[in-house]
């Protein structure tokens, strides 16, 4: 569950990135979060990451009030939520396997689960026959999923994703939609920002508009037929 | 943190070195160099000051009995310079000796000498003494003069303070350049590892974001750190050992120079590299294992 009351933003340079935002995003709901260029929307995600603190307002993230949330006990957080980046943010000198497996080894999983349940979820995402290969090998679709393995794998209750089509042919970015639907109808929240307004009406669901850092709307939208 | 994760590290940190080779070589050589440059200058110190050393031991104070000294006085009078703590050896110079090897030192001495009685020795006796510590040299000269029967005394006192002065110059130097060396090899090795810890940012800020904690990150850069440090004090080690051994062979190859500048030899490298050796390890593994962990602290802050 995502929740802000009141949130604003004002960074060093006196932009106001967020002004008085208040959000609540449930257990198991997908929300598409659409806006342009320099509304708002990487400052939500840096926010909701603890990457930086609001100048008022409170947040709370799977439980926990990040207000109250030391920066040094963020991993904490970071454990619950997956994250999907637009440029994939792989590590180029892992391999797949790797990747994935990193997330599980870095909270100390048990050797044998990590070797049952790494292979299992890069076979959901369509990629048995890559657990080899590294980052530079695979394709910006491939690369994408790998992402989306990495960021399933210690079972999140919540993922963000951050423009993940953006570097995506149209048809590659279905797929990576249809493969996050599909989570979020595991029962995973997930959190979708983007700018491809096409896209948010092809598939339709609760959509939350941000416009110079104030929400402008936030209401469900029909798929288009 | 489980045996197989610190495993997991301990590979990592080993794997990084192949992965970011050309960064692990520059460290290692910037590494190497700055340890071989601070041994070099220990050995040169050390081989300095042995050749002092060698030069103080050639020192000697004569001590001139006036000529009524009887058996008694001598045998009393060596007995307390023996007890002396700053005095090593104590040895009887009688007049008879004196003259024996004055006759035997000099030219047409029959001629100089034929006028001169058996009993008529104008040689006083003597007592050779060496000194233990140079640098307290002039407090145990106060305490001879105290002794009786003393005519006078001969002791090298300019030529030790020349020594003293040598040597405190050679120290107060060599701790100039050391400390300068050190310092100009942390900047240049910390540099080195923030270089080679920058490539690697992104890195470092993707494992922040997916959970990672700090020490989970930094572990396999110690171990990197670590293993370049030990490796460039290895290699410091051979190259000392070989390169130190070589050296010495080639200058002790003719003395003759060395002779007259009162060196004997050089300080083998037996001697020293086992210390040097423990040194270099130590140096090598502690700066480069803190310099590549400092390093990363800047990108952990995500």
């Amino acid at each position: 569950m995502v929740e802000l009351r009141n949130v604003s933003v004002t960074y060093s340079n006196g932009v106001d990135a967020l002004h008085d935002v208040s959000l609540r995003i449930n257990d198991g709901e997908f929300a598409f979060v659409v806006g342009k260029s320099g509304a708002g929307k990487s400052t939500l995600i840096k926010l909701l990451l603890k990457e930086i603190s609001p100048n008022s307002g409170r947040i709370m993230v799977n439980g926990f009030n990040l207000e109250k949330l030391k920066k040094s006990r963020a991993h904490k957080l970071r454990r619950t939520i997956g994250f999907v980046f637009q440029d994939f943010k792989l590590i180029n000198t892992m391999n797949v396997y790797d990747n994935v497996a990193f997330v599980l080894r870095s909270i100390d999983a048990p050797l044998k689960y990590i070797r049952n349940r790494v292979p299992y979820v890069i076979g959901l995402v369509g990629l048995k026959d890559k657990v080899k290969c590294y980052p530079n090998e695979l394709s910006g679709g491939e690369q994408q999923r790998v992402a989306l393995a990495r960021a399933l794998v210690n079972d999140p209750q919540l993922i963000i994703a951050d423009e993940p089509t953006g570097n995506l042919d149209p048809n590659t970015s279905i797929e990576i939609i249809e493969l996050l639907k599909g989570i979020n109808e595991c029962g995973t929240t997930v959190m979708m920002v983007t700018h491809e307004h096409e896209l948010v009406r092809q598939f339709g669901g609760r959509t939350i508009n941000i416009e110079k850092g104030k929400i402008t709307f936030d209401d469900y939208i029909g798929y288009a037929q | 943190m489980k045996i197989s994760s610190m495993n997991y590290l301990f590979k990592q940190g080993i794997r990084n070195i192949w992965t970011n080779r050309i960064m692990s070589v520059a460290s290692f050589c910037i590494l190497l160099v700055s340890l071989l440059l601070i041994g070099l200058t220990i050995l040169m110190v050390e081989n300095i000051n042995q050749f002092i050393g060698g030069i103080e031991n050639k020192n000697e104070v004569v001590i001139f009995l006036k000529d009524d000294a009887d058996e008694i006085t001598i045998n009393s009078m060596e007995n307390t310079l023996k007890a002396m703590d700053n005095v090593s050896s104590v040895t009887f110079y009688s007049k008879d000796e004196a003259l024996s090897d004055m006759q035997s030192s000099m030219e047409n001495a029959e001629d100089l000498f034929k006028y001169v009685e058996e009993d008529e020795n104008p040689l006083p006796d003597a007592f050779r003494i060496r000194i233990a510590d140079i640098e307290d040299i002039s407090v145990t000269l106060m305490e001879i003069n105290r002794i009786k029967g003393i005519d006078s005394i001969k002791s090298p006192t300019d030529f030790i303070n020349i020594l003293t002065g040598l040597k405190q110059f050679v120290s107060v130097v060599f701790l100039l350049i050391l400390g300068a060396l050190v310092l100009v090899s942390l900047v240049i090795i910390s540099n080195a590892a923030r270089a080679s810890v920058d490539i690697r940012k992104r890195e470092i800020s993707i494992m922040k974001l997916v959970g990672a904690t700090n020490t989970f990150i930094k572990v396999p850069f110690f171990v990197e750190g670590m293993f370049i440090g030990v490796l460039a004090g290895v290699a410091a080690v051979v190259i000392t050992w070989f390169g130190y051994g070589e050296l010495i062979k080639v200058l002790s190859q003719d003395m003759t120079l060395w002779s007259i500048m009162s060196v004997n030899g050089f300080i083998p490298v037996e001697d020293v590299i086992w210390r040097l050796a423990a040194g270099y390890l130590a140096a090598g593994t502690v700066i480069s294992a803190a310099g590549t962990v400092m390093s990363t602290r800047k990108y952990l802050k995500v």
